[in-house]
């Protein structure tokens, strides 16, 4: 269970704040969809998705 | 959710999760194998393999490891909504299986280019190294998302730390 007092590790956040974990990830999450979008714009990366 | 109920659930979940692990891995030991294996028979066989697996194993696997999840977390204190691991959980899984959906044409073409033809060792090969690659990162997403479940790092969401105050006041 979640521990429900307030922690003062920043990486779990202090209670009130975002843990730093969850802002690494969301930074981690952003470039890989910006590079994914890139790729898919630049011509399908390795090839096109489908072949109609 | 009863105690007995929630053992369900979780075993369902877990069992469904791990199984979408463990079919995507065999899928990118296949795919792997049908862009590097120089023998055709090989490689026609690995791409129907990798068709009928697909179809009737991953595809079924990624719509009931979220599906269970989400009755899991709505059924148990957890929630969906009120830590960050759960949701993170959610919003990097939702997309996988949309993803894999969006991705199946492309495998089944490659099924019938197969059944029909010959494949020789440079043809299609932006497709097929597409495979390996997409193989890939579903791996990446579902080895998180276990990890998420396993050491599910600490960290209430706005949302989680409301109904928490509620919860507080509910009881006082």
């Amino acid at each position: 269970m979640a521990d429900l007092l307030p922690n003062p590790d920043p990486d779990s956040g202090d209670g009130n704040s975002t843990p730093r974990w969850v802002k690494v990830f969301g930074v981690i999450a952003i470039v890989l969809i910006v590079l994914f979008v890139i790729l898919h714009l630049a011509g399908g990366g390795f090839g096109h998705h489908t072949p109609w | 959710m009863t105690p007995r109920l929630r053992k369900v659930a979780l075993t369902a979940h877990v069992t469904f999760s791990v199984g979408w692990l463990g079919a995507v891995a065999a899928f990118l030991a296949l795919a792997v194998a049908g862009l590097a294996s120089r023998d055709a028979q090989m490689v026609r066989a690995v791409y129907l393999a990798m068709n009928l697996t697909a179809w009737s194993v991953i595809v079924p696997l990624s719509l009931a490891s979220p599906l269970t999840g989400i009755v899991q977390s709505l059924g148990t204190s957890w929630g969906l909504f009120r830590h960050y691991w759960v949701l993170v959980k959610f919003l990097i899984t939702i997309p996988a299986t949309i993803l894999l959906l969006l991705h199946m044409r492309p495998i089944g073409h490659l099924a019938r280019v197969v059944a029909e033809t010959t494949l020789a060792r440079g043809d299609l090969a932006g497709l097929r190294i597409q495979l390996v690659a997409n193989a890939a990162a579903a791996m990446v997403v579902l080895i998180v998302a276990t990890a998420l479940s396993v050491f599910k790092p600490p960290g209430l969401t706005p949302y989680g730390r409301r109904k928490q105050r509620e919860e507080r006041t509910g009881s006082q």
